[in-house]
C-alpha cells in the first residue's frame, strides 16, 4: 500500500495542478470582477459556466463545429445571457444588503439548474474531441488540458489588457474603486454594471466551453465551479484581480500535492484548511481585498 | 359476494361482526399489491424503470389468470427518491389503503427505511432493487433480496485475472455505501485468490480530478485496476487514465460501465473496460427474451437491470403466494424462504434471512461497440480481449 513518492511523480501532478490552475484563474477573474466592481456575490457563476458549456456542447454535436472554435461563440452567448440577467434582476440588488443578491443569484442558479434539467434532462453529455495525451520526457501532458490552459491564459492575459488600457476597462477599474467618484467623473455606472456582468459571464462561458472538452458535463456540474471561483477570490483577495490568478494557481497546485501526499478525499480538506489561515493570518487574501 | 364467503360470515357469527365485514371485502376483489417508487427526483430513470418492471407483472400475471384466482392491482405511488416520503407512503399503503402485499421501492437507502414499516406490520416485502448486505442482516424476518449484493460486483473481473495469472490490483472507489462495500469486496476476494491488493483509495462524490490518484497508481504499474463507481467518475477516471498513459491489463468499472451511455460518452476509448451487471437482454434465462420484447412493446423503449429486477421480484413473490396457497405472510415466508427458482432475470435463493445467494452478476466487456458478456463462462457470449493494449497502441 507504500506508494514510493518520486520526482517524477511530484512534476506530474505540478503540471497537473498548474494546467487545472489556470481555469480556476480565468473562471475566478469572473467572479471577481462581479464583486469588485457590484459589490455581487454571484452564486449563479457555477450555472453560467454550465451554459456556456451546453452551448459548446450543442454547436460541437448539432452543427459539427470544432469545440475549441466554439468558445468565442459561448462567450458571445453568455454574455447576451449576462446582460439579459443584468438588465432583468440583478440591476435591482446592486444598492440593497449583500443578502438579497445572494438570494437573488441563488435563485438564479436553482432556475438555470433545473430549467436545464427539464430542457436537456440530466443525461451525462460529452465532447469527445480530443483525447489523450502528449508525452514529454517522463510526463504525460494531457492535450485537452494544455490547449485548455492556453485558451485560459490568453483570454485572461486578453482581459487584464483589457481592463489595464482600454477606457472601458479603465471604467470599470474605477467604477470598483469608488462608485461615487466615478459617477461625479462622468462615467455611466449602470452601463459598467452591465458590461461586468455580461464580461464575467463570457468568462465563465469560456470556462464551461473548455471543461466541456475535459470532462462529461451534466447541469449539476457547476456547482461545484461557483464554490471553488469562491476559495479562488477569497485566497487571493475578494475584488482583487491579479488575486485570482495568483489564488486560482495556488488551488490549482494545492489540490493535486494534496491528492498526491495525502489523499484525493484529504484535498479538498487541505485547500479549505489553506482557506481558513489564509483568512486567519491575512484576512484581505494573499494580494490585499479591493480597496475602500 | 359467494355463496362460500356468507358461508364464512355467517359461521364467524354475529360475534366476530367486525372481523367478518373485513374478510368478505378482502377476499372477492383483485388482490392488491402497494409499493412506492421513485418516480421524480434523483432515481427517478431507474424508479420508473422498476416501476414498468411491476406493472408488466402485474399484466402477465393478470393473463394468465391472476393469482389465487384474483386479480392482480398494484397501487403505486411516488417517494421523489426520498426515504421518509417512502416511509409515510407504505404506511399510508397499508394502514390506509389496507392493501394485500407489498413490493419493495427502489434503491437501498429508501428500501432500509421502509423495512421498518414492513416488518413492523409483519408484511412480507420482496425487494428488487437493494443490494446492500446490512438491510438483510439485521435480524429483519419479512424482506427479501433479489439482486446479487455489492460485494460480489468486481468478482468476474478478480476471478479472470487470477485464471490468467494476474498478481496486482489496485482498487479505487467513490466513498459511498454502494462503492465501499463493492471495492471491499473486491479486495477481499483478490487476496483470497492470491492477488496482491498493492492500493487502495476512495475518492469523494463528484470528483472528476484523479490526475493525483492515477498518478500514484501508475507509479505501481498494477495488472489490474479495479473501480467501484457510478456513471459520472467512471467516465472521468477513463479518460484520465487515457491521458496519464496508466496501462493495466485489465481495468473494470461496476455500475455505469453496462450503461449505453458509457460508449456513446467515451467512444472507442470504452474499448476493453470490463462492466459489471445484474442482468442482461441476451442472457439465456427462461423467458427472458419474452420479458425483453414485451417491455419494449408496452413501453417503447429497452428495459434495463432494474426492470427485469422488478418484474422477476413480483414473479417471485407470485410463485411463494401460489405454493403458500395463500396470502397470509407467515405462509409466504416459510415458502419464500425454501423457493429455489429461475426467471427471465436469473436464479433465486435466499438464506434464513432472505439474502440472496444464487443469483449471478454478470462481467461484460465492451468490443467494438457492443456489451459482450465475458463471464461467467456458462453464459459468456465470447472471450475477454485480453490484455487491453496500451493507450497509445489502440
Amino acid at each position: 500500500m507504500n506508494v514510493v513518492i518520486t520526482p517524477t511523480m511530484v512534476g506530474q501532478v505540478i503540471i497537473s495542478g498548474l494546467l487545472s490552475g489556470a481555469l480556476y484563474s480565468m473562471v475566478a477573474l469572473g467572479l471577481a470582477l462581479i464583486f469588485g466592481v457590484m459589490r455581487i456575490i454571484n452564486v449563479a457563476h457555477g450555472p453560467l459556466l454550465m451554459l456556456g458549456a451546453y452551448t459548446t456542447y450543442f454547436l460541437y454535436s448539432g452543427l459539427g463545429l470544432n469545440p475549441y472554435l466554439t468558445v468565442p461563440v459561448s462567450m458571445l452567448v453568455l454574455f447576451g445571457v449576462g446582460l439579459l440577467l443584468e438588465r432583468t434582476l440583478i440591476f435591482r440588488v446592486v444598492d440593497a444588503p449583500e443578502l438579497s443578491s445572494l438570494l437573488l443569484t441563488f435563485g438564479i442558479s436553482i432556475a438555470l439548474v433545473n430549467a436545464t434539467q427539464l430542457a436537456f434532462t440530466s443525461d451525462l453529455r460529452a465532447v469527445e474531441y480530443l483525447t489523450g495525451s502528449w508525452l514529454v520526457g517522463p510526463f504525460a501532458v494531457s492535450k485537452p488540458r494544455v490547449i485548455a490552459f492556453a485558451f485560459a491564459v490568453g483570454l485572461t492575459g486578453l482581459a487584464f489588457v483589457f481592463l489595464k488600457y482600454t477606457r472601458t476597462g479603465k471604467a470599470i477599474r474605477a467604477t470598483s474603486q469608488s462608485r461615487e467618484v466615478a459617477m461625479v467623473c462622468g462615467i455611466d455606472v449602470g452601463r459598467i454594471h452591465l458590461l461586468t456582468f455580461g464580461l464575467a459571464s463570457a468568462l465563465a462561458a469560456a470556462g464551461g466551453a473548455l471543461i466541456a472538452v475535459i470532462v462529461a458535463i451534466q447541469p449539476e456540474m457547476g456547482q461545484v465551479w461557483t464554490f471553488k471561483s469562491f476559495l479562488v477570490i477569497v485566497l487571493g483577495g475578494a475584488g482583487n484581480y491579479p488575486g485570482a490568478l495568483v489564488g486560482g494557481m495556488l488551488l490549482g497546485l494545492v489540490e493535486q500535492l494534496a491528492s498526491l501526499f495525502l489523499t484525493t478525499q484529504l484535498s479538498e480538506v487541505v485547500a479549505y484548511v489553506l482557506l481558513v489561515l489564509v483568512l486567519l493570518v491575512r484576512p484581505t487574501g494573499l494580494l490585499g481585498g479591493r480597496q475602500t | 359476494m359467494t355463496k362460500r364467503s356468507w358461508f364464512a360470515v355467517g359461521a364467524v357469527g354475529a360475534g366476530a361482526a367486525v372481523l367478518a365485514a373485513v374478510l368478505p371485502a378482502g377476499a372477492q376483489g383483485p388482490i392488491r399489491i402497494g409499493a412506492s417508487l421513485s418516480l421524480t427526483g434523483t432515481y427517478a430513470k431507474l424508479g420508473k424503470n422498476q416501476h414498468e418492471g411491476y406493472k408488466l407483472c402485474e399484466k402477465d400475471l393478470n393473463a394468465k389468470g391472476g393469482l389465487l384466482g384474483r386479480k392482480v392491482e398494484f397501487v403505486m405511488y411516488d417517494d421523489q427518491s426520498m426515504p421518509p416520503t417512502g416511509v409515510r407512503l407504505y404506511e399510508k399503503l397499508i394502514t390506509e389503503d389496507k392493501v394485500d402485499a407489498v413490493m419493495g421501492p427502489y434503491s437501498s437507502p429508501i428500501t432500509e427505511a421502509v423495512a421498518n414499516v414492513t416488518e413492523k406490520y409483519k408484511k412480507v416485502m420482496v425487494s428488487p432493487l437493494a443490494a446492500t448486505t446490512s438491510i438483510f442482516k439485521k435480524g429483519r424476518k419479512h424482506i427479501f433480496m433479489v439482486i446479487s449484493p455489492a460485494e460480489v460486483y468486481l468478482e468476474g473481473l478478480v476471478d479472470m485475472a487470477a485464471k490468467r495469472g494476474l498478481k496486482t490490483v489496485a482498487v479505487v472507489n467513490e466513498d459511498t455505501l454502494f462503492s465501499k462495500a463493492a471495492a471491499a469486496g473486491a479486495a477481499e476476494l483478490a487476496k483470497k485468490r492470491g492477488m496482491q491488493v498493492v492500493y487502495q483509495e476512495a475518492y469523494p462524490k463528484g470528483n472528476t480530478d484523479f490526475s493525483a490518484l492515477l498518478t500514484k497508481i501508475k507509479s505501481l504499474n498494477p495488472d489490474v485496476i479495479a473501480a467501484a463507481t457510478y456513471f459520472d467518475d467512471a467516465v472521468a477516471l477513463t479518460r484520465q487514465m487515457k491521458e496519464l498513459n496508466v496501462n493495466p491489463k485489465m481495468y473494470g468499472v461496476t455500475v455505469g460501465g453496462d450503461l449505453p451511455e458509457f460508449y456513446d460518452t467515451l467512444k472507442t476509448n470504452a474499448e476493453y473496460i470490463y462492466g459489471a451487471t445484474q442482468w442482461e437482454p441476451g442472457l439465456p434465462y427462461p423467458g427472458n427474451k419474452e420479458f425483453f420484447e414485451s417491455y419494449k412493446k408496452d413501453f417503447g423503449h429497452e428495459p434495463s437491470y432494474h426492470s427485469a429486477a422488478g418484474y422477476a421480484g413480483c414473479i417471485t413473490y407470485a410463485e411463494g403466494v401460489r405454493r403458500a396457497a395463500s396470502l397470509d405472510p407467515d405462509k409466504v415466508r416459510e415458502q419464500l424462504l425454501k423457493l429455489e427458482m429461475k426467471t427471465a432475470f436469473g436464479e433465486y435463493k435466499v438464506d434464513q434471512d432472505g439474502f440472496q445467494l444464487a443469483h449471478k452478476m454478470v462481467t461484460l466487456q465492451w468490443q467494438d461497440g457492443k456489451k459482450i458478456v465475458v463471464w461467467p463462462d456458462d453464459l459468456a457470449q465470447a472471450k475477454a480481449r485480453f490484455p487491453a493494449p496500451p493507450w497509445n497502441q489502440r
